[in-house]
């Protein structure tokens, strides 16, 4: 796939934290239905690469096209409208907002082309959150937290999901549900860009994998090519090593 | 039956005060929620509601719905004003630090004070009361004003109102959401431009209400901004900073409180209201129903440290120094007053500056320590008979005291919190100079207060205020330089940081508070024998803002900041004063202009310009 028609082409994307640069030259695409994973340890760059691609970090360098359009150092609102999805690390569901009030806020006009994502399909892809829908987020769990974060994006209806390690910190159970709302997502024809640190998480679910090191993209090609490198495995071994 | 009208008056009085608090401070909380910026101009937007809402109100027939339509006109029209500040000011600044965001908003209060003089005049503004709204109701007993029960039955209904749209509206909901984090909000797809702009408007919208309710009873007049935004941020902290169910707790708190409380202890009401609002901080620092502050987005950015001046500014700060030495041998009296002032000013400002700044402690009411000095040197003089010097002692002694005592619990909060704590500590202090007649002469200050006779010609009294003040700066500096100055911004840059490394980070921030308030304290002293005498007035918030507004405008980030700052206030002020009977809205319109071309301030900015102009 060329940058020319990727759904998700990144160029040279640099960007600094004050004076301080984090990311230098990331460069990297990713298709309808298809999902790259960004591996790299802890404080890589993977989270900075994914700000700058939303438009939360401005990115001093590079370009960004997203649908055929350039949107670098576009707004946030802009990017998101033209659906381009983001879950963040963390979370950020509204706490103070019922569930069915936090998916709500993610509503989004139905895109051409796309299913349109409603509350009560999400109440199927996520059970746990139908049960939960008048609760407030704060009181949720980490794991039903993730999936309101995922399910309120999706209410935006994108084309291509930033999921910034939608795997951190949740039990093995909720971990496999995650990978099977991931797939569903990808056969609907969904671009996923996934952060991980865990190797076998990716490897499940990846068709691409773009490793960063320090802020660059160190090593670029299919999962499978990964998985046949030794010598890449070796040395980003420390990647997959649960901590 | 004369028993329960005892009860049943001040209850009901109580209610519609409080009414009247939580309109104002709902648009405040709300405004504050979502923009983060606290809004000092929003009894601007109260005052603004009562002189609109008493011009349509009087050209309306006066019958009760004359009087709706003219309410709701006036919150139509302060919803575009305020409309249009957010659209013209204030989503230039919300990248800002909060403090220029204040500092832009008091501009605006300035230019209002004068806009509004132009066009409705100095004098009071009472509406004509037809008969219904002169009307009472006879309540065991006793008789109680039947409009206000109106008031009364307006503040469920308002707050009925805003809880629906906050809850039932998919605007509301993005409200609350924004409330929250709002740069999530925006990552989903939400143009925050269009939700600031309309909160603000609504905010305004309310503000207007509450200023047009006002006038059956009291009037609208030209002082009503200051105390209308003191009372609403009072409330806004007891209730939590964007909470509205908190806003109207706090304001059935305080509404109750004062009415009860002028029966009970009737001298001290105006302390009283303070005291709730110290006590609900120490015991709940986000207010009785807030949330820890949640994403400010951005703010963490490194700040300068300070360095040695460069040779060229101290070799420059020399010369002035020389120059401000020799000054009484070719200035007139007059001259040398104001140039007293001007240094009074300046050690006023770097006290302040020295814990705004490195101590990352903003305080809305530094005049306290000002005024504690000047007093503690006035009862020096009358009370011990203290010759001068004892006097000038007493001053930063007193000050830097109190300052030590309550800044124990100051120290334990942070950002707009501890803003609002120090001003509830200087309104305590100005209500007791102001009330406790018997010791501090009220309103009527205490006179006669004259430096020793050595110091008492413009000359000799000169070059003791600049040898004092110019030590006094200088020292603040010598320390800020010293191992203990690195502990306090380390302290404010990370706390954790800096309690990992064992430092005490909490004794450190103690001692910056009780060092700055005892240099506040030389300088109401100095200023005392300066002018011979002592007014509350050295404690009001206007003059913590003075103080305020020249560190700002100097810069909080440079060392010289405070002193530019100080000079060019006090300069410009008298400048203005003299030229322009409309030097407020001269004034509020340069600080604008400052805050949107020089966020840094004016030495922030020269430091910047110099730095560019530098050959690397
Ligand atoms: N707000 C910030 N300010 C300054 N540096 C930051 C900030 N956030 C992250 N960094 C730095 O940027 C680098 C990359 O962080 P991040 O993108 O979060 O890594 P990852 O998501 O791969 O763990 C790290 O070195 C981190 O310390
Ligand atoms: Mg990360």
């Amino acid at each position: 796939m060329t940058a020319e028609t990727a759904l998700l082409a990144v160029e040279d994307l640099a960007t600094f934290y004050g004076r301080a640069q984090i990311l230098h030259g990331i460069a990297f695409t990713c298709g309808a239905g298809e999902v790259v994973v960004l591996l790299g340890r802890n404080g890589a760059g993977k989270s900075t690469t994914m700000k700058s691609l939303i438009g939360l970090l401005r990115p001093a360098q590079g370009r960004i096209t997203f649908a055929g359009t350039d949107i670098t150092g576009a707004e946030p609102h802009r990017i998101a409208r033209l659906g381009l999805g983001y879950v963040p690390e963390e979370r950020r569901v509204f706490a103070g907002l019922s569930v069915a009030e936090n998916l709500d806020i993610g509503r989004q006009a139905p895109r051409p082309g796309l299913a349109p994502w409603t509350p009560a399909r999400l109440y199927t892809l996520f059970p746990n959150l139908a049960a939960a829908r008048d609760r407030a987020a704060g009181q949720m769990s980490g794991g039903e937290q993730q999936m309101l974060a995922i399910a309120r994006t999706l209410m935006g209806n994108p084309r291509l999901v930033l999921l910034d390690e939608p795997s951190e910190g949740l039990s093995p159970l909720i971990v496999e549900h995650m990978a099977a709302a991931i797939l569903a997502l990808k056969a609907e024809g969904v671009g996923i860009v996934l952060a991980e640190q865990n190797l076998h998480f990716a490897e499940r679910l990846g068709d691409r994998a773009v490793v960063i090191e320090k802020g660059s993209a160190v090593w670029a090609g299919s999962l499978a090519a990964l998985a046949a490198d030794d010598a890449a495995r070796q040395r980003f071994l420390a990647v997959g090593v649960e901590t | 039956m004369a028993g329960t009208g005892q009860i049943l008056i001040p209850l009901l009085t109580g209610l519609a005060d409080a009414a009247g608090l939580f309109f104002v401070a709902s648009g405040l909380t709300v405004i504050f929620g979502v923009t983060r910026v606290v809004n000092f101009a929003h009894g601007s937007l109260t005052m603004l509601g009562a002189y609109c809402g008493w011009s349509l109100i009087s050209r309306l027939p006066p019958t009760p719905l004359g009087f709706a339509l003219g309410a709701l006109a006036t919150m139509a029209i302060l919803a575009v004003i305020g409309a249009g500040l957010e659209i013209g000011l204030l989503r230039r600044v919300y990248r800002a630090p909060e403090l220029f965001q204040l500092l832009a908003t008091f501009g605006v209060v300035l230019m209002a004070q004068d806009i509004v003089q132009w066009l409705w005049g100095v004098e009071d503004l009472a509406l004509r009361r037809p008969p219904w709204l002169r009307a009472f109701v006879t309540l065991g007993g006793a008789r109680f004003p039947r409009f206000d029960l109106v008031v009364i039955a307006l503040f469920p209904l308002v707050f009925l109102l805003l809880w629906l749209l906050f809850t039932r509206t998919r605007w509301g909901r993005l409200v609350r959401a924004a409330t929250e984090d709002r740069e999530m909000v925006a990552a989903l797809g939400v143009d925050q431009r269009l939700l600031f702009t309309s909160v603000f408007a609504l905010g305004a919208a309310l503000a207007g209400l509450g200023g047009v309710l006002m006038l059956p009873d009291a009037s609208a007049n030209l002082g009503m901004d200051l105390t209308t935004v003191t009372d609403a941020f009072v409330v806004v902290v007891v209730g939590g900073l964007g909470s509205l169910p908190g806003a109207a707790l706090a304001s059935l708190l305080i509404g109750l409180l004062q009415a009860f409380g002028i029966m009970l202890v009737p001298r001290a009401t105006l302390a009283l209201v303070f005291v709730v609002m110290a006590v609900v901080l120490v015991l709940r620092p986000n207010g009785l129903l807030g949330r820890p502050p949640g994403r400010d987005g951005g703010g963490g950015e490194a700040r300068a440290l300070v360095r040695p001046a460069p040779a060229v500014l101290r070799r420059f700060g020399l010369a002035v120094l020389v120059l401000a030495a020799l000054a009484p041998l070719f200035l007139g009296p007059y001259a040398l007053a104001v140039g007293t002032e001007m240094l009074i000013a300046m050690l006023f400002a770097a006290s302040l500056h020295f814990m705004m700044g490195p101590g990352g402690m903003a305080s809305f009411g530094h005049a306290a320590w000002f005024g504690i000095g000047a007093y503690a040197s006035a009862f020096a003089v009358h009370l011990l008979a203290a010759p001068m010097p004892l006097g000038l002692l007493l001053a930063p002694l007193a000050a830097g005291a109190t300052a030590a005592l309550f800044g124990a619990f100051v120290v334990r909060l942070s950002g707009v919190y501890l803003a609002m704590l120090t001003l509830a500590f200087a309104q305590i202090v100005w209500a007791i100079a102001f009330q406790w007649v018997d010791l501090t002469g009220g309103d009527n200050g205490i006179l006669g207060v004259w430096p020793a006779r050595w110091a008492a010609g413009p000359r000799g009294f000169y070059w003791l205020a600049l040898a004092l003040a110019v030590a006094g700066t200088l020292g603040l500096r010598v320390i800020l330089a010293a191992p203990f100055g690195h502990a306090l911004r380390g302290a404010r840059d990370s706390r954790r940081r800096a309690e990992a490394i064992g430092l005490p980070v909490t004794a450190i921030q103690l001692a910056a508070f009780a060092l700055s308030g005892a240099q506040a304290g030389l300088a109401g002293g100095l200023y005392a024998y300066a002018k011979g005498s002592v007014f509350p007035t050295y404690i009001s918030l206007g003059h913590s803002v003075d103080a305020l507004l020249m560190v700002l405008l100097g810069g909080v980030a440079t060392m010289s900041g405070p002193i530019v700052g100080a000079l060019a206030y006090t300069g410009l002020y008298d400048v203005l004063l003299s030229a322009t009977s409309l030097w407020r809205l001269v004034l509020g319109a340069a600080i604008i202009v400052l805050v949107l071309a020089a966020p840094e301030g004016i030495a922030g900015g020269a430091l910047k310009l110099w730095q560019r102009v530098r050959p690397a």
